[in-house]
């Protein structure tokens, strides 16, 4: 990955535009940005682009199709913005393939954070070959989980609540099956925004998500605990 | 007036009923008056035929036998005959009333003349009355001793008779041998529901009209619950599908203009929810290029504050919006594990106050699972829990379920809401005038849109003050 990451910003609004592209600047990113989808499709081969942020709501060509064309094109992360509140363009947007979402107004920094850990899961960093459609349903040990809706179905179809904190953790494990992950690495993969870095917030994280699983404490079958400090997901994972 | 029912269907009911039973009544009654004249007819011909019989075996068998032949007889109900030396009817004794004589055919003797003629039993004349032809004989003069063989020797050489009850009376023939047949004639009691299968087809009939009535009322009256239970639809959900504008005229226009309500409604409601996602809307622009400009804010102080004033801007918005929305209207139901839904916003109570994570915590089972709109649910009982921590630094829940409704309390340790503020409370925008600080801040939104969704359950929420201490949000949802 370059030094700088170089970030497209599509938005209608030319203030927002150009603060954002500001802003980002002095958290060391290169911005280009664009104020339709017509002028995002010019820029597009222009120059090699790591993220794309993308605002739903413009006149003209509506976002979630830039979003459709974006990924014919290139596996690019995109995170988009979205109307607080319009469920179906978030769902649609994540069904897509966009990589995250912000909602709007959103807080600067938090958007910052969100690229920055976009930017990190992304391997590539926007190179090469249209990567596969991000799964509509990860399956596992009878559980569904579905990401576009945020929601874990149990074995027998009842939806089952998580916090913000059990469904990151969660993802981060059904990314990585089988795969002993060290709390420091836990730390890292959850980019915890808020918390302080301390083991215990995974731990209890780890037996809140377990008791929702219904996965024994004492004798777990599902989030197995490794001696010398780290967790596996011990389970066939299925995405589809 | 207690007896009679509240509802219209059972008030028309019962009015058909009743007035079915008064008709069935005087329908009944002429018929029995009709029998009961009909049975004393045929029981005086009877009587009078019998007399005649009676007389004529006094008259034919030997003195002797005449007292056994006489017991012998089969006599039908209400003649009673004995032989003696007098008569029961004693001189000075009244005189039966004309209309029992008529009944027994017996108005010659009305001025103390002598009775008709026996009829002949063995001829086969019909008995006397049927047969008016022989009146004008009888009524003529027909003097005793004179009457044209055979009958002549069957005269008695006295008659008397004497009242006995109403439908009664007693006669004494004398024989020709100066004996007297005592006759004591007594109409038994009428009894006009003698026959068993006339009584049968009666309570059938009834019961047959009692049942269809209910069901033509049933049937009348079911546009009506059909009009309530839309109504009530429409309470809960403005999109609720329409009307059947069909069936009798009336119920049709009923439904029509119901369905134009609804539209109206619709309209009104849509148009509403259209100017606040607008407003939103457009507030979203502005509020996101205040947030870009303060980061540009050199003072952090300045900055700081800025943000903070615009996170509370932008939390009014969105509470505005989602009680705009009613967004649970539009969410599908699904199958959801509410115990797990309590714990999770218990939890996530914990993680943003980690300083009273202690009062805070979940009682319940460890699993219910109902059908409910998850994320509405969510917000609801987050904003129930978010009352609970700002107004009273503790949240405590608590489920149960029993008879068919769950019963979800959240428990605060705060000083309660005075009980004339705790229906207000769930206005919108409606604050205790105590909590228009900043420290508390709030949207004066939580508690009416925690209302809306619970009640788009099919549940409701209720505060209730604690005898203690405190305040007790109770929410119920049907099972």
């Amino acid at each position: 990955m370059d030094a700088t990451p170089h970030i497209l910003v599509v938005d209608d609004d030319r203030e927002i535009r150009e603060l954002l592209g500001k802003f980002l600047e002095r958290q060391g990113m290169r911005v280009t940005v664009a104020r339709d989808a017509r002028e995002a499709r010019r820029v597009w081969p222009l120059g090699r682009y790591h993220l794309v942020v993308l605002d739903l709501m413009m006149p003209g060509e509506p976002g979630l199709d830039l979003a459709r064309w974006l990924r014919t094109q290139s596996d690019v992360p995109i995170v988009i913005l979205t109307a607080m509140g319009e469920e179906t363009d978030r769902i649609i947007g994540l069904e897509l393939g966009a990589d995250d979402y912000v909602p709007k107004p959103f807080n600067p920094r938090e958007l910052h954070a969100r690229i920055r850990a976009v930017l990190r899961r992304a391997p590539g960093g926007g190179e090469g070959r249209p990567k596969e459609p991000p799964a509509r349903a990860i399956t596992f040990a009878g559980w569904v989980l579905e990401p576009a809706r945020r929601r874990l179905l149990n074995p027998q179809g009842t939806e089952i609540p998580l916090t913000g904190g059990e469904y990151e953790l969660l993802l981060v494990l059904l990314d990585r099956p089988n795969r002993v992950l060290t709390r420091d690495m836990l730390m890292d993969l959850l980019h915890n925004r808020q918390a302080g870095p301390f083991d215990r917030a995974i731990d209890v994280a780890v037996s809140r998500l377990r008791r929702k699983l219904e996965d024994d404490g004492r004798n777990p079958s599902v989030i197995k605990t490794v001696r010398g400090g780290g967790y596996v997901l011990s389970a066939d994972v299925v995405k589809t | 007036m207690t007896l009679l029912p509240r509802s219209l269907g059972g008030r028309t009911a019962l009015v058909l009923i009743l007035a079915l039973m008064v008709v069935q009544a005087s329908g009944l009654g002429i018929h029995a008056l009709d029998r009961v004249d009909l049975q004393r007819l045929a029981q005086a011909r009877e009587i009078t035929a019998r007399s005649f019989g009676v007389w004529r075996t006094a008259v034919l068998a030997p003195p002797a036998q005449r007292m056994r032949m006489i017991a012998d007889l089969d006599l039908p109900d209400g003649l009673t005959a004995e032989i003696g030396e007098t008569p029961t009817v004693t001189p000075g004794m009244p005189r039966p009333p004309i209309n029992v004589l008529r009944l027994f055919r017996l108005e010659q003797l009305a001025d103390g003349r002598p009775p008709p003629p026996p009829p002949d039993m063995d001829d086969h004349r019909p008995p006397p009355g049927m047969d008016d032809r022989r009146r004008p004989e009888i009524m003529g003069d027909p003097p005793r001793g004179r009457l044209p063989p055979p009958f002549a020797r069957f005269a008695p050489r006295e008659i008397l008779i004497a009242n006995n009850g109403p439908f009664g009376f007693l006669a004494s023939l004398q024989l020709p041998d100066g004996d007297w047949v005592n006759l004591r004639v007594e109409l038994p009691p009428p009894r006009p529901w003698h026959s068993d299968t006339f009584l049968a087809a009666f309570i059938l009939m009834t019961c047959a009209a009692v049942l269809l009535i209910l069901w033509a009322v049933n049937r009348l009256t079911r546009p009506v619950r059909v009009l309530a239970a839309a109504a009530d639809r429409l309470g809960r959900d403005v999109n609720a599908p329409p009307l059947e504008e069909g069936g009798p005229t009336e119920i049709a226009k009923a439904a029509h203009a119901f369905n134009t309500m609804q539209g109206r409604i619709r309209r009104f409601v849509a148009d509403r929810t259209q100017m606040l996602a607008a407003i939103g809307h457009d507030l979203r622009t502005p509020i996101t290029r205040l947030r870009l400009r303060a980061e540009f804010l050199d003072d952090d102080e300045q900055r700081r504050k800025m943000l903070a004033d615009l996170d509370e801007m932008e939390a009014m918005i969105a509470a505005t919006l989602a009680f705009a929305r009613d967004e649970a209207a539009h969410e599908p139901a699904t199958a959801l594990d509410l115990a797990a839904l309590c714990r999770t916003v218990a939890d996530e109570a914990v993680d943003a106050h980690p300083d009273i994570a202690e009062r805070i915590g979940y009682a319940g089972p460890e699993h219910l699972v109902l059908r409910a709109r998850p994320v509405a649910l969510k917000r609801a009982l987050s904003n129930l829990v978010r009352n609970a921590l700002v107004y009273g630094g503790a949240a405590r829940l608590s489920l149960g379920a029993e008879a068919g409704t769950v019963r979800l309390a959240i428990e605060d340790d705060g000083p309660g809401i005075p009980e004339t503020e705790i229906e207000n409370v769930f206005q919108p925008f409606r604050r205790l005038e105590t909590s228009r600080n900043r420290e508390t801040g709030g949207t004066g939104l939580g508690l009416p849109i925690a209302r809306n969704i619970f009640r788009a359950h099919g549940g409701d929420v209720v505060l209730r003050n604690r005898a203690g201490a405190g305040l007790t949000a109770v929410a119920t949802l049907p099972a």
